[in-house]
């Protein structure tokens, strides 16, 4: 457990977060808040930068203390770190971006929860080494933050017919990409997106749908 | 159980003694250098935050009662003194510290300095009255709540109350604007940790302005009610907020007795009657104290 991978190269390391295995719509992980927040590309913003930040920290201090951590006891240990990272965030975002806290305060709590967090402490920070795996974070928050930026601006061009709350189409085309069930449509658009893109270069489609860890 | 990958599960057997005091030291440090990196920015963060909320809180008092950018907003800082049987009630106004028996009779007053009724921080308030009021330990004077005096040019504008209410899960603050006559001018939530889409909409106008216009009779016998909320009420009720209170409640007068009751949020009904109960808490109880304080103001 101890001895390091040879980590893939950086670009591999950003890269495959935005498409290869992008959290939302490749590993479809942390289906739950993406619906919920991605109701206006301010929302999704405001959450992917709060995600990326932590899962960059997350994933480093994970490398950092999985030496004198007992692998039988690794999972409270990646959850208390989470929590540190989000308690730590909820502190700052409260004080110095009291406007935007007012708005994501209540999201910000729950990525402590966040499965894609966790995920990948468990499958790269438990196996290379602090740099990496902030690249590996990085890439992965990136991953996270486009796909929330993606379908939120998808959702509030349809559903409220404007972009960051600036008024673009004088209708609302579809009002029912903004409502809870639209997002799971817009998810799944989006995703199916991913996967058509994915055939026509040439890849195979996972067996097991979506996802390429199932 | 969940394997670590490569790994069989035969090797996950109980640990063993010694490995359990090298899991229990890794927690340990692991949790103490979390504490500090908190603590430590709890630390730092923390002034910054009250400095955000005593803001905003400002703004909501002079959006509530509706004042101009000249009116003042004075804090009105309400203790308890608890010795042996005995109960005191102290009051912090703007001018004076009254020390008053439970029935309004009272003890003491002196006059406030300056300094103290413009400092902005509760703790430096809290501080002083320590030092007035004689106690033999700290911990039978304690803060019981506050009240806030809109004073345009030198006349009382309106109050907001400070009040709390136990939600679903903990506790929910609110801010409650109330004319000389007992009358609600609106209600704002200012603290709160319900559910998202659920006990989380009683900040939405629907909810909390269906509180707006009502008499102090009218909260006495209000309860809640689990009917849809009728479309004409909600859209009356969307427009307080972009509209002072008079001019609304001069609009949709004759639509108050229509709907007596509080309608609940759809699956939250906990929230709903927990705000309802705190209002009605609230305003019988400054009510009360009202007639009590009034003289020191």
């Amino acid at each position: 457990m101890s001895e390091h991978r040879t980590p893939p190269p950086v670009s591999t390391m950003l890269m495959r977060g935005l498409f290869e295995e992008n959290p939302i719509f490749r590993l479809a992980l942390s289906l739950c808040p993406a619906v919920a927040v991605t109701t206006s590309v301010k929302n999704g913003l405001m959450l992917g930068v709060a995600v990326l930040v932590v899962q960059v920290l997350s994933s480093m201090s994970g490398s950092l203390v999985k030496h004198i951590i007992n692998p039988k006891i690794r999972i409270p240990v990646f959850t208390l770190l989470i929590a540190i990272w989000v308690s730590a965030m909820d502190m700052i975002l409260a004080a110095y971006f009291a406007d935007i806290y007012q708005q994501v305060g209540l999201y910000v709590k729950l990525i402590v929860a966040f499965a894609i967090i966790i995920s990948r402490m468990e499958l790269f920070s438990m196996k290379h080494s602090v740099v990496p795996c902030f690249w590996d974070g990085l890439g992965m928050g990136l991953g996270f933050l486009v796909g929330l930026v993606l379908a939120g601006a998808f959702r509030e061009l349809l559903g409220s017919g404007s972009i960051f709350g600036i008024a673009i189409l004088p209708f609302k085309p579809l009002l029912l990409v903004v409502l809870p069930a639209g997002g799971f449509f817009t998810i799944g658009l989006i995703m199916a997106l991913f996967n058509w893109v994915d055939v026509k270069r040439g890849h195979k489609l996972p067996s097991g749908g979506g996802g390429a860890h199932g | 159980m969940t394997c670590v990958p490569g790994k069989p599960v035969v090797d996950q057997a109980p640990p063993s003694g010694r490995e359990m005091v090298i899991i229990a030291a890794g927690l340990t440090v692991v949790c103490l250098v979390a504490a500090m990196i908190l603590g430590g920015l709890y630390f730092v963060t923390q002034p910054a935050k009250e400095h955000n909320l005593h803001v905003r809180e400002e703004t909501m008092i002079r959006g509530l009662l509706g004042l101009t950018p000249q009116a003042r907003i004075q804090e009105v800082r309400r203790y308890l003194k608890r010795e042996g049987k005995d109960t005191q009630v102290i009051y912090l106004t703007g001018k004076k510290l009254a020390q008053l028996e439970l029935d309004g009779k009272e003890l003491a007053a002196l006059d406030v300095p300056g300094d103290v009724t413009a400092a902005g921080s509760a703790e430096a308030k809290d501080e002083w009255v320590k030092k007035q009021i004689k106690v033999a330990d700290p911990e039978h004077l304690k803060y019981a709540g506050r009240f806030f005096v809109g004073i345009e040019g030198s006349q009382p504008a309106g109050y907001v109350v400070e009040g709390v209410t136990l939600g679903f899960k903990t506790w929910v603050r609110f801010f409650m604007a109330i004319d000389s006559s007992y009358t609600i001018q609106g209600v704002e939530i200012i603290e709160h940790e319900e559910d998202p889409g659920l006990g989380a909409e009683i900040v939405q106008r629907y909810f909390k302005n269906q509180f707006a216009g009502r008499s102090l009779a009218d909260i006495e016998k209000i309860s809640v009610i689990k009917d849809p909320l009728p479309k004409d009420w909600q859209t009356a009720l969307e427009q307080l907020g972009d509209m002072p209170f008079r001019p609304w409640a001069e609009k949709y007068r004759e639509m108050l007795p229509k709907n007596p009751n509080i309608y609940a949020i759809t699956g939250s009904t906990i929230s709903s009657t927990a705000v309802t109960v705190g209002v009605k808490a609230a305003l019988g109880n400054f009510r009360k104290r009202m007639n009590i304080v009034e003289k020191y103001l």
